[in-house]
């Protein structure tokens, strides 16, 4: 899991969702890029981050970009948030006795029958262990770190500005005390008619 | 059977064997080890080098090589920071000494703001890589034999000896895990002069050194900028850019640069530097500075369609 | 030569006729028209599928067979034709329906599950050594997506959404009947009783709770739909469809 290193964290806003992710691509001790993009657009409402192994990241990214438009063609609709989840976690589970070293974090906008807004996000394990969390969800080789400083700035029904704000800085400083984490950040705010995606300038050490 | 009259009476063999013990522990005098605690052990320097405690087994020096850090044992009990970058170069205003800040447990990074210097004396210097409290505990000591050699010769102790009596003295530890890569830096009659000591036993005269798991970024910067007749500026700048690269490119080295400047009459505080800040803006107005930052994004930036100028952000 | 490696008879026995036909096909269809008559009828708030049970002796205890089979929470089918085929098709469609679930987490839209029988139908036309399903299906469900939808599916694996449709022995006559009573703003208690007079056309015999199969879709209220149509106590999904048990049946009757 520190191989290539990097980290992802996601959180529930008022009606909105924020995913964030490092840039650094590594080997082992020695960074290769400060440009190396692990959070996937899968639908318009949908973000897909993938922390872990680099080549899975890719791999992995592919399968669900199959599986994701099989889905769309045969069903003639988009899926929605929570069908993607199960559909990652299932995509996992297939490699149970042979994982890809990926930790999926996703985020995601879905509207309800009635067409109420309804925030999203979820993450697994390398093997698809689900969980659907009511305030944030982290991974990478800076989770603990994540972890530790997220459960300190995160609140409730954030507004938009206010949880790009929380997600930058929990991001930033988390990564500052993790070797593998950094070089750089990601963030992006998806909000029911749009989404803001901002890259911040972080540490280059 | 008899096993419970043995241990009470005080002329069986258990008897003797408890007796004889206390006879090795007392030997060296009526204090514990512990009395000595606001002297960190030195108080035994009277009778040479001091003793530790070691495990209480046939052969603790098997021992500890199982149980404490080595190469080829990443997953082993006693764990002691690597992650490090420092060099020293000798050239003809001196020599220059510069260190990253940053040690590492795991991925975890325990701290930015460790003196990896170990400033021996006002003529001595000594770098930290490896084991922190190894590398501060011996030189600590050796700052004290180099004193105590003045008073005996009435003259400062020489590079060379001061880093032999080190050497020799980690040699005699040998296999027990002590864990240091350093360099011994100074001036002396001869002029300047680096000796690379570490806690295999190695010693080594040189003019150009770097340690640490940075050290191969730092050599690359500073093999293609090293010459003799450097200024102490370009010197100076020489070793702050070399720490830096390190500290971009290793994920165990980084936050800030020491930089040290060891003259005729004995060293100077250069300067701390924030790794973050030399990539983006320089070192700022000091002597050497390129006026801009280190980083090849920010160097190269608006010079070709690749890297087009940011706007702002 | 029909000899151990194959020969003339291994072939598919579904081959084209030089007239461009599938004779198979059209056998299979005849025999869907010799089955018992089941129609289905889509309303506002729901649809209604009803199939005739007709059992050849008085001795049959009538009360074990299945004519309209739930396929998971949401759908539910009746067929005309050969019980044995349905009773095969139904298996394939429970199982599809759960694997849905176990990698979506939901149970499949109707469309999609009926295109999964659609395409288990159609492979029957084209394998080698098997014969066609000699059945048609009636497919009512509801989804999130699409509400309400019935689809009909033929032993060639064609397929299509219907408002009112019947098949089996009547379907002609039934038809016309559904086409003079169906409009476009028909509730479902009504639809259930247009359901029982279009039966009635032609039923032979007495027309009485175990001669006849009822199953409905009803549409969720916006309130269940918020609680994501999930049972407060078990968790578990609460159906949209569901057979009317023998009392229900008897109650539409009697009206």
């Amino acid at each position: 899991m520190d191989y290539n290193g990097g980290s992802v964290i996601a959180m529930l806003g008022k009606d909105c969702v924020a995913i964030a992710a490092d840039l650094r691509l590594g080997n082992q001790a020695l960074g290769i890029s400060a440009d190396f993009q692990r959070v996937f657009p899968i639908t318009d409402r949908i973000y897909l981050g993938l922390p872990g192994l680099a080549t899975d990241v890719a791999t992995l990214y592919e399968r669900f970009r199959f599986r994701v438009n099989m889905y769309t063609i045969k069903e003639g609709r988009e899926i929605e948030p929570e069908t993607f989840a199960h559909l990652v976690s299932s995509t996992l589970y297939e490699r149970r006795f042979g994982p890809y070293f990926v930790e999926p974090v996703m985020a995601g906008i879905s509207r309800t029958p009635t067409g109420k807004i309804k925030p999203f996000i979820a993450a697994t394990d390398l093997i698809g262990c689900l969980n659907f969390a009511k305030d944030f969800v982290v991974a990478g080789t800076a989770s603990q770190k994540l972890y530790g400083v997220a459960e300190g700035l995160w609140e409730p029904d954030l507004e938009p500005e206010d949880l790009f704000e929380t997600i930058s800085q929990t991001m930033l400083n988390a990564v500052d005390r993790d070797a593998f984490s950094g070089w750089g950040a990601v963030v992006h705010v998806i909000t029911k008619d749009k989404v803001v995606t901002r890259t911040l300038k972080g540490r280059m050490d | 059977m008899n096993s419970f009259a043995q241990r009470f009476s005080s002329s069986g063999p258990i008897a003797q064997l408890a007796k004889a013990r206390g006879t090795l522990a007392d030997d060296d005098d009526d204090f514990s080890d512990a009395v000595w605690g606001s002297e960190a052990g030195f108080g035994n320097v009277a009778k040479g080098i001091p003793t530790f405690t070691v495990p209480s087994i046939p052969d603790p020096t098997s021992f500890l090589q199982l149980h404490t850090d080595d190469h080829a044992d990443p997953s082993c009990r006693i764990k002691i920071q690597h992650g490090t970058t420092t060099l020293a170069f000798r050239f003809k205003g001196g020599v220059i000494v510069a260190v990253d800040s940053r040690a590492t447990a795991g991925s975890y990074i325990a701290s930015g703001t460790v003196k990896k210097v170990i400033e021996i004396n006002p003529y001595l210097l000594g770098t930290m890589a490896g084991g922190a409290a190894d590398c501060q505990y011996w030189e600590t000591y050796l700052g004290m034999h180099c004193r105590l050699h003045e008073l005996r010769n009435k003259e400062r102790i020489s590079v060379s000896a001061a880093s032999k009596f080190l050497s020799n003295l980690v040699y005699s530890y040998k296999g027990m895990g002590l864990s240091m890569g350093t360099m011994i830096c100074g001036w002396d009659k001869t002029g300047p002069a680096i000796f690379y000591v570490d806690s295999d036993g190695t010693r080594l005269k040189g003019d150009l050194f770097s340690v640490g798991s940075g050290s191969t970024f730092a050599y690359g910067v500073l093999d293609q900028g090293y010459h003799w007749d450097l200024t102490d500026a370009e010197a100076q700048e020489l070793g702050r850019r070399s720490i830096y690269a390190a500290g971009h490119r290793d994920a165990f080295s980084g936050n800030t640069v020491n930089l040290y400047h060891v003259k005729e009459n004995g060293w100077e505080f250069i300067g701390n530097y924030d790794v973050n800040a030399l990539h983006y803006d320089g070192p700022g107005d000091v002597a050497g500075s390129p006026g801009h930052g280190y980083g090849y994004s920010v160097r190269t930036e608006g010079i070709s369609s690749a890297n087009p100028p940011t706007s702002s952000a | 030569m029909a000899n151990a490696d194959g020969g003339a008879y291994s072939y598919s026995l579904t081959v084209f006729s030089p007239s461009g036909k599938l004779v198979q096909i059209e056998h299979a269809l005849a025999a869907v028209a010799q089955g018992t008559t089941s129609l289905g009828i889509k309303a506002t708030n729901g649809i209604v599928i009803a199939t005739e049970k007709k059992t050849s002796s008085i001795l049959i205890d009538d009360s074990v067979i299945d004519k309209v089979a739930v396929i998971c929470p949401n759908i539910g089918i009746v067929y005309s034709g050969m019980g044995p085929d349905f009773r095969i098709l139904v298996t394939k469609a429970r199982k599809s329906a759960q694997a849905y679930w176990k990698l979506y987490g939901t149970y499949p839209p109707t469309r999609v599950l009926t295109q999964e029988i659609a395409t288990v139908m159609q492979q029957a036309t084209q394998s080698g050594g098997v014969r066609p399903y000699g059945v048609s299906l009636l497919v009512a469900g509801w989804d999130s997506h699409r509400g309400q939808t019935l689809y009909q599916v033929d032993p060639s694996g064609s397929f299509w959404a219907w408002k009112a449709s019947a098949i089996g022995k009547n379907m002609v006559n039934a038809k016309t009947f559904l086409e003079k009573r169906y409009n476009d703003d028909i509730s479902l208690e009504d639809a259930i009783h247009t359901a029982l007079l279009t039966l009635k056309e032609g039923f032979e015999g007495q027309m009485t709770e175990k001669t006849i199969e009822i199953g409905v879709v009803t549409v969720p209220t916006p309130q269940e739909l918020e609680e994501e149509n999930k049972d407060g106590a078990t968790g578990r999904v609460k159906p949209t469809f569901r057979k009317l048990s023998e009392e229900e049946v008897r109650d539409y009757l009697a009206l």
